[in-house]
C-alpha cells in the first residue's frame, strides 16, 4: 500500500472552533462499554470491508484511519503531525460531522475517542508553550501510538485492542473469521463475553455448592454408619445387660431354692438373708445345682427353663415347687408372683402356627420342616428369597424362617426389601455363616434372630418359644375373630390360609394394637436378646463340631 | 480342627428319633445326602477342571456343608467349609490327607477307603494356590464321604 501524503495544510481557527464544544467528551475517555465498543467496530468493519479488503482484521478501524490520513483527504481535518508519529483531529466538528458519518458510521467524537483508547492511543496532553499548538491550535486533538506512523502500514498489525479484563476471551478473532460479516461477528462476541462471563460466574457457583454437597454428603453417609455402629453397640449392651439379669435372676432363684429347702430340712438362717432372697424370687427355674450351672452360661432364660422343665427335671421341679410354697407360707414377706413365672410354668407351644421356610437344600428343608410340625406348626416352603418377598406380599405367617445363602436373591437381601412392607412378622435367619460381621449385617437387614445352622431340635424350639409364647396363631385370630369358616379349616392345611383381610400391604401403624403380634417393648426386648443368642449360638455350635 | 468323630450323634440320633412317627424318615434323608454329594463332588470337578470359578466352588462347598451338618455328618461338613473359604480365598491350604485320616477316632476303619478318586493337584496361575488346595480337599472329601457311608451302612445294617 502506498498512499500520498503530500499538502499538510492546516485551518487553525476551525479546530479550535470545532474542538471548543467538544472538550467534556474527553472525560468518556475511560468509560469504556462493550456496548459503544461493538457498534463502533461493526460500523468501521462494514465501511472498512467495502472500501478495502486487503487486510481486513481485528484492527480494522486503525486501518480505516491510517488509510484516511495517508490518502490524507481532509488536511484541514485531521492529519499526521510533522514528525509522523502522531496524527492530529484539527477541527472536530467537521471531523464529527463529515468523516465520522462516512467512514464509521456514526457522529459521536467522544465514541471515535474512546475507540482510540481501546486500540491504546493516547492523547498528546497540550502545554500552553507547545510550539506545535501554534501550528495545530490549542483545541487540537492529537494522538500517538508506537505503531501508528506514517507511511508505515507494516507496524499496523501491531495495534491491538487492548485486552480488558472482561473481554480476554475473544478479542482477537482470527483474521479470516471477521472478514466475511465482521459486524455480526462482532456483536456475537461482545454478546457471548458477557454470558461466558456469567457463565463462567455460575459455573464456579455450581461448582462449589456441588462440591459442599458431595462434602455434606459424606459427611450424612459417615454419621450414618456411625449410628448404625452404636445402635449395634447399644443393642450388644442391652443384651449383655439382659443376659446379666437373667443369670442373675437365675442366681436368686436357686439361692431361693437352696434357702427353703435348708428350712425344710430345719436348718435356721439368718433372717435378712433368707428374707432378702425371697423377695427377688419371681420365677421359679431349675432346681438343683447342675442345672443351674449350665444356665449360668445361657443367657437364654425360657430356652433353658422349656428345655429342662419338659426333659430330665420335671419331678425335681414339681419338688421345688411345692417347696417354693412352703417357703412362701412361712416367710413374711410372700414373692410376688410374676407373669412371666407363670409363663414359665406353662410354657407350651400353642398349635397352629403358620411358618414359612425359605431354604433352597432339600434335606434342610424336610428335617426343618418335620422339626416344626412336631410342634404343631404349619409349614409352607420356598427356595429363594424372591419367592420368599412373593409370598410374604399375598400371605401372612406367624413366623419366618430364612436361609441366607439362596439362589436368586439371599436371604439378607430379601429380608430388607420384606421389611419395607412388613415389619411385624418375625424373621430368623438360618445360617452357618455366624462370624460377628454376618450377624450383625443380618440384624441390620431386620432379621430378628440368628438360628446358626446345624440346629437342634431344641434350637429351634427355643426360637418358636421365644416369639410365639405370647402369641394367638393367625389362623385361630380369624376363626375367633372374623370368620367362623376358617376355624374348620384343618391345621395341617399348608395351602394358602386365607387370610387376605390380614395383608401386609396394611401399613403397620394402621393394624389396631389388639391385632399386633408385636408391641413395641416386646420387639424392643426380642432385640436386646439377639446378640445373647448369638453367643449361645456359637456355644451351641462349638457343640456339634 | 477337624473332628475326630465321623458322625455327631447327638445330631443324627434326633433326626433318627422322627422315625416313630415316620418310619425311613433318616434314611430317605441320608440316601438323599448321599446322591446330594456325589452330584456335589462331581460338579466342584468338574469347576476344577473347567472353569476353575472359585465363587462357584464356594457355593458348592457351603451348600454341602449345610446339608451334612444338618445330619451330623461332621468331618464331611468340615471338609466343605474348607472349601468354601478357599473359594472365598480366606484360606489358602488344606491339610495332608495323612494328617486328617490320623485324627479319625480310633473305632473307624480307614483302611478300605485310602483308594479314593482324585484330582490332580497342579493349577498354575494366579489361583493356583487356591485350587490346588480345593483339588486336594475334594479328594479328602470323598474319603470322607466313604468313611461316613460305612459308618452308616453300619448302622442301619444294610448297603446304600
Amino acid at each position: 500500500m502506498s498512499f500520498d501524503s503530500h499538502n499538510l495544510n492546516v485551518d487553525i481557527p476551525a479546530v479550535m472552533k470545532a474542538s471548543a464544544n467538544l472538550i467534556p467528551a474527553e472525560a468518556d475517555l475511560q468509560n469504556i462499554t462493550t456496548e459503544t465498543t461493538t457498534n463502533i467496530s461493526g460500523n468501521k468493519s462494514k465501511t472498512n470491508s467495502s472500501k478495502n479488503n486487503s487486510k481486513a482484521a481485528s484492527n480494522e478501524f486503525v486501518r480505516k484511519l491510517y488509510n484516511i490520513l495517508e490518502n490524507n483527504e481532509y488536511p484541514d481535518i485531521v492529519r499526521w503531525t510533522a514528525r509522523g508519529d502522531s496524527f492530529v483531529v484539527l477541527d472536530t466538528g467537521k471531523f464529527t460531522t463529515k468523516i465520522l458519518p462516512n467512514h464509521f458510521k456514526h457522529s459521536n467524537f467522544a465514541s471515535f475517542v474512546r475507540q482510540l483508547n481501546k486500540y491504546d492511543f493516547h492523547k498528546i496532553k497540550t502545554k500552553p508553550d507547545d510550539k506545535e499548538k501554534l501550528i495545530y491550535g490549542e483545541l487540537s486533538w492529537e494522538f500517538q501510538h508506537p505503531c501508528f506512523r506514517i507511511h508505515d502500514a507494516s507496524q499496523l498489525d501491531n495495534i491491538k485492542r487492548k485486552l480488558t479484563s472482561q473481554k480476554k476471551m475473544d478479542d482477537r478473532p482470527p483474521v479470516g473469521v471477521n472478514k466475511n460479516h465482521p459486524s455480526q461477528q462482532n456483536e456475537q462476541g461482545a454478546m457471548h463475553t458477557v454470558s461466558n462471563d456469567t457463565i463462567n460466574l455460575l459455573r464456579k457457583r455450581v461448582d462449589g455448592l456441588e462440591k459442599e454437597l458431595r462434602m455434606y454428603k459424606d459427611e450424612n453417609l459417615n454419621s450414618k454408619v456411625e449410628v448404625q455402629k452404636l445402635n449395634s453397640k447399644y443393642n450388644t449392651v442391652l443384651s449383655s445387660l439382659v443376659a446379666f439379669k437373667t443369670v442373675n435372676e437365675n442366681l436368686m432363684n436357686n439361692f431361693n431354692i437352696l434357702c427353703s429347702t435348708l428350712v425344710n430340712h430345719g436348718i435356721e438362717l439368718p433372717h435378712p438373708l433368707y428374707a432378702t432372697g425371697n423377695y427377688h424370687s419371681s420365677k421359679s427355674t431349675g432346681p438343683d445345682s447342675s442345672g443351674n450351672s449350665s444356665k449360668t452360661h445361657n443367657p437364654l432364660p425360657l430356652m433353658v427353663q422349656d428345655t429342662k422343665f419338659h426333659s430330665q427335671q420335671q419331678g425335681v421341679v414339681h419338688q421345688a415347687d411345692s417347696m417354693m410354697n412352703i417357703s412362701n407360707n412361712t416367710t413374711i414377706s410372700p414373692p410376688v408372683k410374676s407373669e412371666e413365672s407363670l409363663d414359665l410354668n406353662n410354657i407350651v407351644l400353642r398349635k397352629g402356627f403358620h411358618v414359612l421356610l425359605v431354604e433352597d437344600d432339600a434335606i434342610s428343608i424336610q428335617l426343618c420342616s418335620k422339626f416344626l410340625r412336631k410342634y404343631g406348626c404349619t409349614v409352607e416352603v420356598v427356595t429363594d428369597g424372591l419367592s420368599a418377598i412373593s409370598t410374604l406380599e399375598k400371605f401372612r405367617y406367624d413366623l419366618v424362617l430364612m436361609d441366607i445363602v439362596m439362589p436368586n436373591l439371599d436371604g439378607a437381601t430379601a429380608t430388607s426389601i420384606i421389611r419395607s412392607f412388613d415389619n411385624q412378622t418375625p424373621i430368623i435367619a438360618m445360617t452357618g455363616n455366624i462370624e460377628d460381621q454376618d450377624l450383625i449385617t443380618y440384624l441390620q437387614h431386620g432379621m430378628n434372630d440368628i438360628l446358626a445352622k446345624p440346629f437342634t431340635r431344641d434350637d429351634l424350639h427355643s426360637m418358636l418359644i421365644r416369639y410365639l409364647k405370647d402369641r394367638v396363631p393367625l389362623c385361630e385370630q380369624q376363626s375367633s375373630q372374623q370368620d367362623r369358616r376358617l376355624s374348620s379349616q384343618s391345621s395341617h392345611n399348608q395351602s394358602n390360609t386365607p387370610q387376605q383381610h390380614l395383608q401386609l400391604s396394611v401399613a403397620p401403624q394402621q393394624i389396631s394394637p389388639s391385632s399386633t403380634q408385636f408391641p413395641s417393648s416386646n420387639q424392643s426386648q426380642s432385640a436386646f436378646h439377639n446378640t445373647a443368642y448369638d453367643e449361645n449360638s456359637h456355644i451351641l455350635k462349638k457343640q456339634h463340631t | 480342627m477337624i473332628p475326630p468323630e465321623v458322625v455327631n450323634w447327638s445330631i443324627l440320633n434326633e433326626i433318627i428319633s422322627m422315625d416313630e412317627d415316620d418310619p425311613g424318615f433318616s434314611k430317605s434323608l441320608i440316601i438323599q445326602f448321599f446322591d446330594q454329594a456325589i452330584t456335589t463332588f462331581d460338579e466342584m470337578e468338574k469347576q476344577l477342571t473347567t472353569t476353575q470359578n472359585l465363587a462357584e466352588l464356594d457355593n458348592l462347598g457351603h451348600f454341602l456343608k449345610g446339608s451334612s451338618a444338618a445330619l451330623g455328618l461332621q468331618r464331611i461338613a468340615w471338609v466343605c467349609e474348607r472349601i468354601q473359604n478357599l473359594g472365598r480365598r480366606s484360606e489358602s491350604t488344606f491339610p495332608e490327607k495323612e494328617i486328617l485320616l490320623s485324627t479319625v477316632a480310633e473305632s473307624v476303619d480307614i483302611d478300605t477307603v485310602q483308594d479314593s478318586a482324585s484330582v490332580a493337584a497342579n493349577f498354575t496361575g494366579d489361583d493356583s494356590a487356591y485350587l490346588n488346595a480345593i483339588a486336594k480337599a475334594l479328594t479328602q472329601a470323598r474319603v470322607e464321604f466313604k468313611l461316613a457311608r460305612k459308618e452308616l451302612c453300619k448302622y442301619y445294617g444294610e448297603e446304600f
